[in-house]
């Protein structure tokens, strides 16, 4: 069923006690690049089976684990100062994704490796949070006028932001995703659903619309190329929201259907099933057997742009096709073409060779 | 295993033969405290390799390698005009091309770069390491204050070299590991150390990289050897080489060396408080010195002297941590 043991053992971590010198090798690489590898790490750790590891393998899952730590203490006390500096403003403080998943200690959080606080305020009060922000450190990059209107005009965030103090950027949001995009979303609906988080101040949206933006997120986005750890946040979201309430599952379809996020949550229930054995009530079962033939195109599309590459040799030419239309079906529903044919010329000129992925 | 994989070392591979191994992604360099998978299709990175790693030796079939990394020839136009080489490991590219003559300093460059950032287990500090007498001589310094050039001269005067600039500590041990590469010498210092010995193993230079020119000088057999064996903390100098300077060594306070050890390392953050538990054990079994210096064989003497004091010191544990 499942081709990747590493992934398998990211829920069953006993099957690693017999992996090889050489299966180990091949766990860390792939895990270690779709930053996977600390959360490996926790799974072998919590199953008590350090000590079954090869020495070289355990070495580099102790060096990930330390950092894990250290990216999540970063990002709590930034969340800390934050929270703090937006107080006055007496405004509902959103944490989102992973900022929120660590709010809540969820089992997702263990392991998981943050670059960014990704929080959101009403749109109401984004000009007052950013100065509010600004004023206690927090700084915009430089952007040309181009970019700077992008992000003001068709963007769901401000341009990430750095601090002298902070070694992170924080992301501050408006909405969940971006006003031009094939969705459009009522924040209003979701700031009524938010629940307090275990960090003082700040909330989390509701588990049904946890899961709905992490699978917005990776099916509407523009590169979710070999995303697997998005699946894996989203399969630990769906089982540890169904354990905790029983009607969670008719509470996440009824949702999807009114934010019209139906499509995404197809995709994600397809592929957290397929690769990572996630428990699909038989309701949402028959749904996804009985989809159009549209929605199978996209599960191929997907399929092949979210299936890792394997090591030490080109990236497969299907992958690479397939990853172009998902780009282009981004472009072209986020914007329209008189907008985008600019953008994209204006983005051509700025492209330099540095940071690209392979 | 390991007497028959050392006979061959990479001195005695032709380049064609370290070509051919590239090519298919088996050399693996083994540094001690980490190891390397190379794969290219640069002949100059074979020959330069080999010139710089000559007494590395060469493993077979390595089942395991801690980093896996691909020095590639661009490909398009820059195949032809101007041609570059690129870095990558797993599939991601941190840097930006490299002309492809200097293909060595890439690879230098973007493995410093990955070693980093991933190997957390050890607090990896920002300093040249020599070994002598079973101890371990830590020299924290920060860019252009002549920590390479010193390193590269005791290592050229009998002092066993485990690295020029990732001091790699191991919190749990509570000693000192090489992480041995070629010493990688700065403008000046390449003839400094040129004219210091003129028959040091220095590779090629490169006249045109970010920190300027770099040549490389190759580790020697015997700190090669002797790369997996575990190092007690012995002291910490911080050089500084200022010119015309007399030669002065001035004791520090616990809590300076403190300083200049974990605020330089590379990833004193991510190893918490393990990093600061290591930290804190050093600046308590060591004692530390600032070194002035202009003349390299004054700062050799000096050190080798403090050498002595260093070791009647380390015989006797009981009393040395009364001193404190």
């Amino acid at each position: 069923m499942m081709r990747w043991p590493w992934l398998q053992a990211l829920r069953q971590p006993e099957i690693c006690a017999g992996w090889s010198l050489t299966q180990w090798q091949e766990a860390v690489r792939q895990t270690r690049r779709l930053r996977l590898l600390a959360r490996l790490a926790e799974a072998i750790t919590d199953a008590c089976l350090l000590d079954r590891v090869p020495e070289p393998a355990a070495r580099l899952l102790q060096s990930e684990q330390l950092i894990s730590s250290y990216r999540q203490r970063l990002v709590a006390w930034a969340a800390n100062c934050t929270a703090r500096t937006l107080a006055d403003l007496s405004i509902p403080l959103v944490l989102l994704k992973g900022s929120a998943y660590q709010a809540q200690r969820l089992p997702i959080s263990a392991g998981r490796l943050p670059s960014d606080l990704d929080i959101l305020v009403p749109r109401y009060a984004l000009a007052q949070a950013l100065e509010a922000l600004k004023s206690a450190g927090w700084e915009e990059p430089d952007l040309d006028d181009h970019d700077r209107r992008y992000y003001h005009e068709w963007s769901h965030e401000v341009p990430p932001m750095r601090h002298a103090a902070h070694p992170i950027e924080l992301d501050l949001h408006h909405n969940i995703l971006p006003p031009l995009g094939p969705v459009r979303v009522d924040m209003e609906a979701l700031l009524t659903e938010c629940q307090p988080s275990q960090w003082p101040g700040w909330s989390v949206l509701s588990p049904r619309d946890q899961v709905l933006h992490s699978a917005a997120h990776l099916f509407f986005d523009s590169e979710p190329l070999e995303r697997v750890r998005d699946l894996v946040d989203l399969d630990g979201l769906l089982r540890h929201h169904a354990d905790a309430d029983p009607s969670f599952w008719a509470a996440l379809e009824d949702r999807a259907e009114g934010l019209d996020l139906v499509e995404p949550l197809l995709l994600c229930c397809h592929f957290c099933s397929l690769w990572l054995d996630t428990p699909i009530p038989a309701q949402m079962q028959s749904r996804l057997q009985s989809v159009g033939a549209w929605h199978r195109v996209l599960r191929m599309l997907f399929r092949a742009v979210l299936a890792p590459a394997d090591l030490d040799r080109p990236r497969p030419m299907r992958q690479r096709a397939a990853a172009t239309v998902v780009l282009w079906r981004y472009h072209l529903r986020r914007m329209p073409l008189r907008l985008l044919l600019p953008h994209a010329w204006h983005k051509l000129r700025g492209t330099r060779a540095g940071n690209a992925d392979l | 295993m390991i007497g028959i994989q050392q006979q061959f070392r990479l001195e005695d591979c032709p380049v064609s033969d370290l070509m051919q191994r590239l090519r298919q992604g088996r050399l693996c360099l083994d540094l001690g405290a980490t190891s390397i998978r190379v794969n290219s299709d640069s002949s100059e990175l074979a020959a330069q390799l080999g010139k710089v790693y000559p007494q590395h030796p060469l493993i077979e079939g390595a089942d395991w390698a801690d980093h896996h990394v691909s020095v590639t020839r661009a490909k398009g136009w820059r195949r032809w005009i101007r041609p570059q080489v690129d870095f990558s490991c797993d599939f991601q590219r941190p840097f930006a091309p490299f002309p492809a003559d200097a293909a060595l300093p890439l690879f230098e460059w973007g493995s410093n770069w990955l070693i980093g950032q991933r190997l957390a287990h050890l607090l990896l500090l920002h300093a040249g390491v020599l070994e002598r007498d079973g101890l371990a001589l830590v020299l924290p310094a920060t860019p252009g204050s002549g920590k390479s050039t010193l390193t590269a001269a005791l290592s050229l005067r009998g002092w066993r070299l485990l690295s020029d600039e990732f001091g790699a500590f191991c919190p749990d041990r509570l000693r000192f590991i090489a992480m041995l590469k070629p010493v990688a010498l700065k403008n000046r210092s390449i003839d400094v150390i040129r004219n210091f010995a003129p028959d040091a193993p220095l590779g090629p230079s490169f006249p045109k990289t970010r920190k300027g020119m770099v040549a490389h000088l190759a580790a020697n057999r015997d700190a090669v050897d002797r790369r997996k064996e575990w190092v007690r903390p012995g002291a910490v100098v911080i050089p500084r080489w200022t010119e015309g300077a007399e030669l002065s060594l001035e004791q520090l306070a616990p809590h300076v060396m403190f300083g200049a050890l974990a605020f330089n390392a590379f990833n004193y953050q991510d190893t918490g408080a393990r990093g600061f538990d290591a930290v804190s054990h050093l600046t308590t079994v060591c004692r530390g010195w600032q070194l002035t210096y202009s003349r390299l064989d004054d700062a050799i003497s000096a050190l080798n002297e403090l050498w002595q004091q260093v070791r009647d010191r380390a015989r006797q544990p009981f009393e040395n941590m009364a001193q404190k």
